[in-house]
Parts: structure tokens; sequence; C-alpha cells
């Protein structure tokens, strides 16, 4: 096990060296810790595991692996383990050889290397085909061995590249639960790749948001989720991802009036909302949007477009309502809220959804930054779904 | 529009399998036509290839087969039926077992000369690419450039570079202080000759396909190579010598059958302007030169179709023993 330490690392390609892959990016990760670069194609993560593993130089910065400096180590130096997103198994070897040959390469004695080889196929449950090459094998079995591979040389440093998008979803949740068990089991410093928020979310101690070859938020996959410090982290991390409106605000009687009626805070945001100017970002998740009876701080009136019945759930496709349109307005931001699957409504049906203020987060409008809010928190979960069709909510304006 | 999100509940005795096919639309022609019309155009395609393989290559090589068992003259109207006679003379003839010989020498010394330089040399250039040296591109256009120059050509600017008394190569060796050579006027040293210049001129060729081949091998496959802590050597044995493995089938198999049928550098090294290519004293003679000497300048037109056939049966045996041994060695992914 080993920490890394990446210092203000960069890559630049290019003759001149004029793209930009991954710009200035600090990074700690701890000893054991499972850390998980999340972003969308092209931000720069696969990089980074690429400088981490040596396969690329880094254009400026350091890493380092403990108190090792490793930018001019080779891969074979760094005790690192990588899982490939197409596995990359040796196809002329059986599992036997594709497992043993990091072993063999580094002159481990053939009673050790048979030994190691046999435990790690039984920890991975590939000993009925460790005879067998890997074209023979299914996916979640490649997918075993490339793991296993990796890691039957003890690795320091274990990275993986999307590992589990070759898969299923069925396979690619089963793989999940086993790398979590692997991870627990093992204990290896891992950096993991990924564009897939579900893994990013439940895999990771650490989640490591990515853009434009920048690193946007560092945070627990609460964190992240829950308090997003930016625009692109909040539209990006959920699915969908957290509604986002850019609204002009005012004082109105005992609250707050955004949008010329269209959201209603509670006067606790005053203080925020004044720092940030007459235009912010508001954000508030589709699953913290609901119809309640409950007396709620916050309420959003929204003309209903169309809904998507996903079986658990209904998600609702909207437009935000000021109380000054006489009819629903196509230009106004969209809304996505998400709802009991009972809720009956119909298109183009005018709609006040509720949610607590602990699920609004403010942005500064110009920014994008995550404004400081006493409000924000985390949600109870109890309160993510709200069943209840408050018929009574319908049509009644803003008050 | 009214849209709901509850899902209404299917009334009894719904069908749940009922599934109305989607109707395509259909040429108005009527299905047999069709399926003559696409008969006629898939034959039609084929016609060309099919009427230049038939004309020169198929009814010659019938042709062939049926003079080899006659006496048979280009120049009379007069043939008689031998039997296995042609091939009873060529069991007796010295100089067609020798032919033999040259032959299997020169193929013997090809094939893993060929197979060595090109994958060495398709090695460096991958290498040199990958690694976006400058002027690899070059590099590749000129290795390949001697294949695509005419072979007779080349084969006398080689004559003038293995000229023993002025020659290029001699001038090379006496400046490295080994002793100068005879060359092509060497019995020991012409076919040695003959070799160079061939491997000159067909290296280019096996280079590409082998570069061909190391492409297929994938990048992650080498990666992950070196992350296991292999060393270049064990990475070429281990990962990339396996996986190419088709192509230098393919190359062996390519080499071996331009190897036995070469002539045009022969003819044209040992030839000169005096005839009797082949020499000196017959150490050039290999069985497709003596082929086409046979029939050619001693116009025994049946035996050289005899030996011909040898050397399709030679050049067919070795194909068929070196499928074998690559269908046990050779991975194919």
């Amino acid at each position: 096990m080993a920490e890394i330490v990446m210092k203000n690392v960069s890559k630049h390609y290019g003759k001149k060296e004029e793209k930009a892959a991954v710009e200035d990016v600090s990074l700690t990760i701890g000893e054991g810790e499972f850390v998980v670069l999340l972003g969308p194609s092209g931000c720069g993560k696969t990089t980074i595991l690429r400088m981490l593993a040596g396969l690329e130089d880094p254009t400026a910065g350091e890493i380092w692996f403990g108190d090792r400096l490793m930018n001019d180590q080779p891969p074979d130096a760094r005790s690192v383990g990588m899982v490939f997103q197409n596995y990359a198994l040796y196809p002329h070897m059986t599992v036997y050889d594709n497992l043993a040959f990091g072993l063999k390469a580094r002159g481990v004695p053939k009673a050790t290397i048979k030994r190691r080889v046999h435990e790690m196929a039984e920890l991975l449950g590939v000993g009925s085909v460790i005879s067998h090459r890997p074209k023979e094998l299914s996916g979640g079995q490649r997918q075993r061995v490339a793991l296993g591979r990796a890691l039957v040389r003890d690795p320091a440093v274990f990275l993986m590249d999307e590992p589990l998008s070759n898969l299923d979803a069925n396979l690619r949740e089963q793989m999940r639960l086993e790398l979590a068990r692997i991870h627990s089991h093992v204990k290896v410093t891992t950096v993991y790749v990924t564009h897939d928020q579900n893994e990013a979310l439940t895999l990771a101690d650490r989640v490591v948001v990515m853009d434009g070859g920048r690193i946007r938020q560092v945070g627990t996959p609460g964190d992240v989720y829950a308090k997003p410090a930016d625009t692109f982290v909040a539209g990006f991390v959920g699915s969908p991802g957290m509604n986002l409106w850019t609204l002009e605000w005012e004082e109105a009687g005992e609250g707050i009036s955004l949008g010329n009626g269209a959201l209603q805070l509670p006067r606790s945001f005053l203080p925020v909302l004044e720092a940030a100017g007459r235009n912010v970002t508001v954000g508030i998740r589709p699953e913290h949007l609901g119809m309640s009876l409950v007396k709620a701080d916050v309420k959003v009136a929204c003309n209903a477009e169309f809904f998507e019945n996903l079986g658990s759930h209904t998600q609702l496709h909207a437009r935000l309502a000021s109380t000054q349109a006489e009819s629903p307005d196509s230009d106004s931001p969209r809304l996505v809220a998400r709802l009991d699957p009972a809720a009956s409504i119909d298109s183009g049906e005018r709609v006040i959804l509720t949610a607590p203020a602990g699920a609004v987060s403010l942005f500064d409008a110009g920014t994008g930054v995550c404004m400081e809010d006493e409000n924000a928190g985390y949600i109870d979960s109890a309160s993510r779904y709200s069943p209840l069709v408050d018929s009574t909510l319908r049509d009644r304006p803003l008050t | 529009m009214t849209v709901t999100a509850t899902t209404t509940s299917p009334t009894r005795g719904t069908d749940y399998t009922s599934n109305t096919p989607v109707k395509r639309r259909r040429s108005v022609l009527p299905l047999q036509f069709r399926r003559l019309q696409d008969r006629l155009v898939a034959y039609g395609l084929m016609l060309p290839a099919t009427a230049v393989f038939v004309l020169f290559f198929y009814i010659p090589a019938a042709y062939l087969l049926y003079i080899s068992f006659f006496h048979w003259s280009v120049l009379s109207s007069a043939t008689k039926f031998v039997g296995l006679a042609n091939f009873r003379i060529l069991i007796h003839q010295p100089l067609f077992l020798h032919s033999l010989l040259t032959s299997a020498y020169y193929t013997v010394v090809m094939i893993p000369a060929t197979v060595l330089l090109s994958l060495g040399i398709a090695l460096l250039l991958k290498e040199a690419v990958s690694s976006r040296r400058r002027g690899a591109g070059i590099w590749r256009g000129a290795v390949f450039l001697p294949h695509v120059t005419p072979v007779v050509a080349t084969s006398i600017i080689w004559v003038w570079i293995f000229n023993p008394h002025f020659g290029l190569a001699n001038f090379v060796l006496t400046h490295m202080g080994l002793p100068a050579l005879g060359w092509l006027e060497s019995v020991h040293w012409a076919l040695p000759a003959v070799i160079i210049d061939s491997l000159w001129h067909s290296l280019g060729l096996y280079v590409i396909i082998f570069l061909a081949g190391l492409s297929m091998v994938p990048r992650e496959l080498l990666e992950v190579a070196r992350l296991d802590g292999a060393k270049r050597y064990q990475i070429f044995r281990r990962v990339i010598w396996p996986l190419i493995s088709p192509t230098t089938f393919f190359v062996v198999l390519l080499s071996t059958i331009n190897s036995w049928q070469a002539f045009s550098q022969i003819y044209a090294m040992t030839g000169g302007p005096h005839g009797g290519a082949g020499g000196p004293a017959f150490a050039t003679t290999t069985d497709a030169l003596l082929v086409y000497q046979t029939a050619f300048v001693y116009e025994h037109f049946s035996l050289a179709a005899a030996m011909s056939l040898v050397l399709f049966g030679i050049i067919m045996t070795l194909t068929l023993v070196q499928k074998w041994i690559s269908d046990r060695v050779v991975f194919y992914r």
C-alpha cells in the first residue's frame, strides 16, 4: 500500500503541447483508500490514471508514491496493478498463465507462483476455469481474471480504468459488489476511473469529480451528492441531475419570491441571497421535489409537460410557471421531479411542488460556485418521496 | 392530450402476446425474378476475374498436365503418348536433381533471412512510428521502394555491385580488411549473391506485412506486460511473437513459394549477354530456371512440363506441411 500525492500535475498533448488533457491537478490519496475519478468523456480522468501507471509522462508537476518521486520511474518500477476497460488479457495464454505472467517476469519461484495463482483464482471464483483461454470465458470471468492478474503481484497501488463498462447491467451490479468485497479484503490503495456515477457513489471512499482536465470537487459520495461545489457537479452527479434555475429574487411578504413567483423560499435564505446579488442559481434535486400536504418551506410552481413511468417512480418533466404568466411559457426553465407512480397529473396542468429548505443549494449566477448557506444540508431519505398527491395545492397561487 | 402517470390496468382477456408486425414495402417484382436477377448480378461481377483465371491459369495448367505425358513440340503437330517416360528421364537426370538441391539451398537460406530481417526492420519502424520519431514515414517508404522497382533492372545494378574487379561489394570488403570475393563468377558465391539481391528486392513487401501484423497487437497488451514487469525481450517472446504468429506463418508460406519459383533475378544476374543463365557451372541453376531452359532453350516442352509438375508437387507438399505445423503452433484470435 502507498499514499499517492499528485502536486500540480498537468498533461499537454500536441506538437507545441497546446492541448491540455489534465491541468494543474493536485490530489492526495491515502493508504488503502478507494478513490473514484468521475467525469464525462474527455475530462482527463484516464490520463491521470495512465500517468500514475507510468504509461504517460506528466508535462508538469510531481507524482509521489509514499516518499518516492515517480515521475521518471518506468511502469514496472512502480508496483502498480492496472485493470483496463477491455480487460487486456493475453488471448493466447490460459487463465493460469495470465495470472502468473507478472510473477514469472519478476522471477518469482515456481512453487510460489503456483500457490499465489491458485489462491487468487479461488478468491475471485475462477478456479474452475484456470486452464481455459480468455475467449472461452464469460465477460464476468474475464473481468475477474483481469482483477486477479493485477492483484496477484501484491501491488502498492491498484488502478482501474472503467473496468465494468463492458458488462451488462446485472453483471455490473454484481461485479460492483465483488469489487467492494475484494477491496475490503486486500485494502490496497485504489484509483478507479468511471463516468458511471452509481459506481462512483457506491464504491468510493472519496469521489473526485473532473471536467475539462481539472478537478471540480473532491469529497465523500455523500458530500458530492448533497453539497455540490458548483453547478457542473450538481448537474453531473445524480440521475437526472439537479434542477438548476438562474432566477431574479425579491422579498415578498414573509418569504422570498424568485422568478416572478415561480419559486418561493423562506426568509432564512435572505443573507445568502443578498450576498449573491439580484440573480442567483437555485438547485433542487428531482427526488426532493414532491407534492406534500405537510407544510413546506419551499414551493415551486410549474406547468406539467410529460411523464416517464419508470416503475418504482414517475418522472415529471415540467417548466417553471411564474404567477404573472397567463399561460404556460415554453421558454421558462425546465424542471424534473421524481414522484410517486400513483401521482396522476394531466399534461399542461399547473402544479405546485414542495421541498424542504435543506434541499435547496444556491450557486453564484456568474461563476456557478456553491454559496455557503446555513439552510443547505443532507435531506433525510423519508422526505425524498412524497407519495401524497395534494390536489388542494393545485392551481393555488403562490402567496 | 391527457397523460396520466398511473399505468392503466389491462382489461380481462387482454392478449399480451399480440404483436402486429410492421409491414415493409416490398419490391413489385416477383420473388423468383428477383432471385434470378441477384444471381445474374453476382455471376456478372465474378465473370472478369473468373475468365482471367480460366484462360491464363487453369487451361494452361491443365494443358501442362496433358503434355507431361506426351512427347510434344510447339513446332510440330506430331504428339506421342509416352506415359511416365518424362518423369523417368527426370529421375535419372543429374542436372535436375542438382537444380532441386540448388532451389532447396536458396529456399532454406531465404526463409529465415526473410523472416528475421523483415521482422527486425518492422519492429524498428514500429518503434520509430510509436515514439513519433521524425522521418519514420520516409523510412517506411524507403524500405518498400525496392519491391516496386523492376526486378530485372535492380538485378543489373546488383551485377555491377558484385563485379569482382570494380564492384562496390568487394570495395567494402577490402576496406574492412576482408578478402575480395568472386561473387557471380564464383561457384560458391554466385548463389549467395543472388540471395542478397532477392532479399534486398523482396524485403520491403514482408516488412509491410509484418508492420500490419504488429499493428494488430493491442496496445493495452504491451502496456499491461510492461506493468507486469516484463522486459523488452520478454514482451517480444511471450506477447508479440505469439500474437503475430499468423503473420509469420503467412510470410513463411509466401517466401517459400516465391523462393521455389525464383527466376527473374537469377536469369538477369547470371545470364549476361552470352546467355547461359544458371552459371557458373550450374551453381545458380534452380528448378524454375531449368524448366525455362528445358522448354525454351532446348525445346523439350514435355520434359519441362514434367519438371513443373514436380516443382508444383514440392511446393504443394511444403505448403501442406507448413499448414499442418501452423495448426499446432500458430495462434489465431
